[in-house]
């Protein structure tokens, strides 16, 4: 968060039509320094200029396509903007970059208190296992669709959390493909569920695993969990759940 | 077949117009895989990523002509997987190859149980 005090200003000239990897450069940047926590930016479109390449880009009505000079303009703390500068040089390529020294006398506040959190987002670290379960689309427990039914069951057991994704081609323990067709009418495309939480727990799952998954792979790999929640009110339980 | 204990995991990143020799890659590796027996290979499509080429790989929603970022997972034993690698690498001229252990707690196939 930008704080009163010395700081710099960075304006970054580039024309419109300017690209960065497909995207107008104006754009990407922006991006960027949303993405990278700068604490406000503003693009402002010129009406006339001229550049390096002394070509007058103008926004007079006989030229129909466009290319006006675009200005971005961000202040931040000397540190961050010695930080951005580097991408921000390669991003504009042949644009021009400016840094002046400034003071921020008062530093804008956000305005929607909404936007904040209620509750500090808790961040979780710690090492925990990765399953992941291949099945068929049509495999049924029950009259039920397996991945549905291994979800739910998941959930009962109080798994920490578990994702079904949908593949488009694949192949198993049956030697049979599994295709997604053409028209997605009648989908036998293979499943994988991702599923993470301890070891303990998802080894006490097993047994249940077990009874329900008749064919398919399941797997397991050690990965670092990093984690955030919302200690919302009345989800206590959360807390102790996963630690 | 039979898999249990220890084995690796593949997952090759590429995009889905990808060809080798006029097929999309992603078909040509799984028949790859299943040519050289590996246990099992699983292709998925995203929606939206970059990569090696940092060009943004999308799918479109209207059109059939997508260039969406696939993903291609592949888990057999270490030797399995080391057999497959040098064909991966001459097949996946711009992409991702990541291997990383897994555990096989179970690989099952029952004859005749889908219709």
């Amino acid at each position: 968060m930008l704080t009163a005090g010395p700081a710099k200003k960075v304006t970054i000239r580039v024309s419109e039509n300017h690209k960065y990897h497909g995207q107008s450069a104006y754009a990407a940047i922006l991006d960027f320094l949303f993405y990278r926590g700068v604490s406000g930016a503003n693009v402002v479109r010129g009406i006339a200029g001229f550049g390096a390449d002394r070509h007058m880009h103008t926004a007079r009505i006989e030229s129909l396509s466009a290319d006006l000079p675009v200005t971005i303009e961000f202040v931040e703390s000397p540190e961050k903007v010695e930080e951005l500068l580097p991408k921000l040089h390669e991003m504009a390529s042949t644009g021009l970059i400016e840094v002046q020294d400034t003071t921020v006398v008062k530093a804008s506040e956000v305005s929607n208190k909404r936007a904040q959190p209620s509750a500090p987002a808790l961040k979780r670290e710690g090492t925990a296992k990765l399953m992941r379960i291949f099945i068929g689309e049509n495999d049924k427990w029950h009259d039920k669709p397996l991945h549905k039914a291994l979800v739910e069951s998941m959930r009962a057991n109080d798994i920490a959390g578990v994702t079904v994704n949908p593949g488009i081609l694949g192949y198993g323990a049956n030697r049979r493909i599994h295709r997604d067709t053409a028209l997605h009418l009648s989908h036998d495309r293979p499943m994988m569920l991702s599923v993470v939480d301890t070891e303990e727990k998802l080894r006490a799952f097993f047994p249940i695993l077990d009874s329900m998954v008749q064919q398919g792979l399941v797997v397991l790999s050690d990965v670092d969990v990093i984690k955030y929640t919302h200690d919302y009110e009345g989800e206590g339980r959360r807390k102790e759940v996963r630690s | 077949m039979k898999l249990e204990g220890k084995a690796k995991m593949l997952w090759i990143h590429f995009g889905e117009d990808d060809k080798w020799n006029d097929k999309p890659l992603y078909r040509a590796i799984v028949e790859k895989c299943r040519e050289l027996d590996i246990a099992g290979a699983t292709v998925f499509r995203g929606i939206e990523g970059y990569g090696a080429s940092t060009l943004i790989h999308r799918s479109h929603l209207l059109s059939f002509s997508s260039d969406a970022p696939l993903m291609v997972s592949v888990i057999d034993s270490e030797d399995k997987v080391q057999k497959l690698l040098p064909f991966l690498d001459e097949m996946v001229d711009e992409g991702l190859i990541a291997m990383s252990e897994v555990e096989v707690i179970k690989y099952v196939h029952q004859d005749g149980a889908r219709s």
